[in-house]
């Protein structure tokens, strides 16, 4: 299991570097000085140049690149040239607030998604199944910044049960709580649909199996074999969705985070494109790799809780 | 059982007690003086105030930092003493002498638990500051400029050649580098601390940051105009105004940046406790034609395209209560020396509303069937897009064919004009003088990419034949010698000339000036009319500002 672990590590050095590159690459490509950007249209000439010069950007673009590797290698995320904070803090203090909305939406999406998903499967083809389909699809159809404002409509002003502005005090769990229902639930209701559609076919797939077969001639009760037999083989696609989408979760967050005024890495990333802030653009870019390298790891390691047969050689 | 429905009556009662609000104070003033505004944005870039440069940063900043002297609060014409009381200037006009209050007060920071009391020393440290570059966006401005301490309580400030005090006092207003910083908390805390922890002997002091979320004010007990009303200002960072909106009804926000659109207004101003107030003049909004671009090399075409517009229509267009015609060539009333429609008028460089009159001027050019033109716009719907779609559909009519608006980022908006990208550039923005402005727009060091330093001028003014006369035409000895001018009146005058110029070589069409719109909650009281707030583009938020038992 180390082995691979570390294996699995060293094998995402080679796309984390192309990915830094191509992030380093095109946010110079694009038009805009980040300089007139920090300083606004009525800054001087002699303003603006000076730091271009602070900044690094009148260096050669390979001097550039070198001196940006090195201070990642050195652990080293920069000081945001817009703001004067470190990178590293900027993304300490909005980093908890994105994972614990992703958490909020998965937890919502299982919760949801799972229960719909076998009542689908079980009632195929009946009113339930096609009400559950239909819900679903609206998960996926309707934007989550549409969704979001109906939420608030509904849940801040014709029933003030919920706050509409900010995130909420990580020491204050109560508040925190309802400052991250709504968000969660807008971004948990796309991830609803989404284990709704694969809990319905995973468990229509692994119901025709001969096991399954097998448990019901021995007179197995209908919910054993349902919960015990079908559901925990059904799960390992499941349990692969919870992975690859959380990885969308995180990217899709920005609405959310807009909607409802909440920080967020998403939102940091998209600041940082508009004001042409290189520094935190890259080493946002960096961590958005690395958790999408974290999560498909910790997916692979969990197979082998869920399903026995996998082995880490 | 009669005793126990009466302790379980007492009992609700008490659990819904906290709930009942309680807002009202005897003075008529709420309990809780905490006021929150949002802003329409990310979050905050800086709390610097020689580079704040963003409507949020310069509002922030404005609470925490004074000048030597300021815009009055709402009706920022002329200057009212700051942190000078007073002022004199010599009779050479070279040397201008500041004569500071006393008993005015930083806020405390590390080291300084109670403050410290502003001295010139701090004073002249801060101007130093503002006039290098390498820590101010504004160190232009202070070119030849020395400054130095006479006393604790008067400083000196000489310039080479005198100016008018209009163009003087505007370096030492509240604004940009004129705002005075602590020598103290930079040079015990240096410049990356301060740049987080900002000292100013504002009414309000810096509290806390949280990226992305909010700022913080608290009051300044030791604020020289007196004890700020307000306990605290919470300053909200919230870029989707559906978001400010739904914040304002619920009351979790008392003030929010509104859209500059009359339907928004409208139905903003329906909800309950909630007020209206549009403001202005603030930005000008102006189309620059590229005279190094065909077909916009040809004066005829310039005039064609203008006949071809109705100020009229792009301001019904923006909606009447916010946006307003101007026919100034720099600026608008009543900033001094801006041209008004009349003075226009009577010089003959008024060219509107006349297709017709467009048609015939392209037909002259060599355009009978009119041309195609392809335009760089900047996402910003109320300052760009949406009058620079009016203007498109108005051209039209006389054959002028925008057919494509490209529409990109405000950032990369601000590097391909700058890189002469763009034929025509509709742009947006406020100057603190009409001096400025010609400076920043027409002058001919400023001409974009091949000035001697490049800048907004974005016709190429005083480097082409602009009326096709076989010589170059410039305003720039106008602005120099408007620049050096000290009667007032006859510096206004040589504006006004340069103005007419030109527009009558039609550089560029001014278009409208926009209002801006921030709804409150009835029961804020700002304490000062709100008729212009131009160089922070929002309501102040003063020692007089208050919250009122609702």
């Amino acid at each position: 299991m180390f082995t691979y672990v570390v294996r699995r590590i060293l094998q995402s050095i080679p796309i984390l570097f192309v990915v830094l590159t191509l992030v380093f690459v095109v946010v110079r490509v694009l038009p805009g000085d980040p300089a007139v950007a920090a300083l606004g249209d009525y800054a001087s000439k002699e303003a603006v140049e000076a730091l271009r010069e602070k900044m690094g950007l009148n260096a050669p673009l390979w001097l550039q690149y070198i001196r940006f590797l090195g201070s990642l290698a050195r652990g080293d995320l920069g000081i945001s040239a817009i703001t004067g904070y470190p990178v590293a803090q900027q993304v300490v203090k909005v980093l908890p607030h994105t994972l614990e909305l992703t958490f909020c939406a998965i937890v919502f999406g299982y919760l949801l998604g799972i229960p719909l998903g076998i009542s689908s499967a079980v009632k195929r083809n009946t009113f339930v199944d096609y009400f559950n389909r239909v819900f679903s699809l609206l998960g996926l159809s309707v934007p989550a910044f549409y969704l979001g404002i109906l939420l608030i409509l509904l849940f801040c002003i014709q029933f003030p049960l919920f706050p509409v502005v900010g995130a909420g005090d990580f020491s204050r769990p109560v508040e925190n709580l309802r400052h991250l229902f709504l968000p969660g639930l807008t971004l948990g209701l796309l991830m609803t649909a989404y284990v709704t559609r694969m809990t319905r076919s995973s468990i229509l797939d692994t119901i025709r199996e001969d096991f399954v077969r097998t448990a019901y001639a021995k007179g197995v009760a209908e919910r054993v074999v349902l919960y015990k037999h079908v559901l925990r083989n059904a799960m390992i696609p499941i349990v692969t969705l919870g992975g690859l989408y959380a990885v969308v979760l995180i990217g899709s967050s920005v609405m959310v985070e807009i909607v409802f005024s909440r920080p967020g890495l998403g939102k940091l990333m998209v600041g940082a494109i508009k004001q042409r802030d290189y520094t935190t653009l890259q080493s946002v870019m960096v961590i958005y790799a690395v958790i999408v390298v974290m999560i498909n790891l910790a997916i692979d390691l969990i197979y082998g809780l869920i399903d026995p047969r996998i082995k880490y050689d | 059982m009669r005793t126990s429905i009466r302790a379980m009556t007492l009992l609700v009662l008490l659990l819904c007690f906290p709930m009942i609000p309680s807002h009202g104070h005897a003075e008529g003033l709420a309990k809780e003086q905490v006021l929150t505004i949002a802003f329409d944005a990310g979050d905050a870039k800086t709390f610097d105030p020689h580079r704040a440069a963003s409507t949020v940063d310069r509002s922030t900043v404005d609470s925490m930092f004074n000048g030597l002297v300021r815009y009055p609060p709402g009706r920022q014409v002329g200057f009212e003493p700051d942190l000078a009381e007073s002022w004199e200037v010599s009779k050479d006009g070279k040397t201008w002498t500041f004569h500071l209050r006393k008993g005015v007060y930083f806020h405390p920071f590390p080291g300084f638990p109670e403050g410290y009391e502003l001295t010139s020393e701090d004073v002249v440290y801060s101007l130093q500051r503002a006039a290098n570059p390498e820590h101010s966006a504004y160190a232009g401005e202070y070119e030849g400029v020395q400054v130095k301490a006479v006393d604790p309580y008067t400083l000196q400030i000489q310039i080479a050649k005198p100016i008018s005090e209009t163009l003087f006092l505007a370096k030492f207003a509240n604004y940009a580098g004129g705002f005075i910083v602590s020598k103290k908390a930079l040079e015990t805390k240096g410049e990356d601390w301060f740049k987080t922890h900002p000292v100013g002997t504002g009414p309000f002091r810096f509290e806390n940051y949280e990226p992305q979320q909010k700022t913080v004010l608290a009051r300044h007990d030791k604020y020289f105009r007196g004890k700020p009303i307000l306990e605290k200002v919470v300053i909200r960072y919230m870029p989707n105004v559906s978001s400010r909106e739904f914040g304002l009804r619920t009351g979790e926000l008392q003030i929010i940046e509104g859209l500059n659109e009359a339907k928004w207004i409208e139905k903003v101003a329906t909800f309950p406790d909630v007020k209206v107030q549009t403001f202005g003049p603030c930005e000008v909004q102006m189309l620059h034609f590229n005279m190094t671009k065909k077909p916009f090399d040809d004066i005829r075409v310039r005039k064609a395209f203008c006949y071809a517009v109705s100020r009229a229509e792009v301001a019904a267009f923006m909606g009447e209560s916010l946006a307003e015609p101007i026919y100034s060539g720099a600026l608008a009333p009543p900033a001094p020396g801006a041209l008004t429609k009349q003075e226009a008028e009577e010089a003959g460089v008024v060219y509107e509303d006349n297709v017709e009159m467009a048609k015939k001027l392209l037909a002259e050019a060599g355009y009978p069937n009119g041309f195609e033109t392809e335009v760089i716009i900047s996402e910003l719907a109320t300052s760009y897009r949406k009058p620079m779609v009016a203007l498109q559909a108005q051209v039209k009519k006389a054959g002028i064919n925008m057919k494509k608006l490209k529409v990109v980022d405000h950032s990369s908006f601000h590097g391909l004009i700058r890189d002469d990208a763009s034929p025509l550039v509709y742009y947006a923005c406020w100057r603190p003088n009409v001096d400025v402005f010609l400076t920043r727009f027409f002058h001919s060091d400023s001409t974009v990419v091949s000035g001697k330093k490049p800048d907004t001028n974005f016709s190429h003014y005083g480097t082409v034949d602009a009326d096709g006369d076989g010589t170059i035409d410039t305003i720039d000895q106008l602005i120099e010698q408007a620049r050096w001018e000290l009667d007032a009146q006859k510096q206004a005058d040589l504006w006004r000339k340069a103005q007419i110029q030109l527009l009558s070589d039609v550089s560029h069409l001014p278009v409208i000036r926009l209002k801006y719109a921030f709804p409150m909650k009835s029961y804020v009281d700002l304490g000062h009319p709100l008729e212009y707030s131009w160089q922070t583009y929002s309501p102040q938020i003063t020692e007089k500002t208050r919250i009122l038992a609702h």
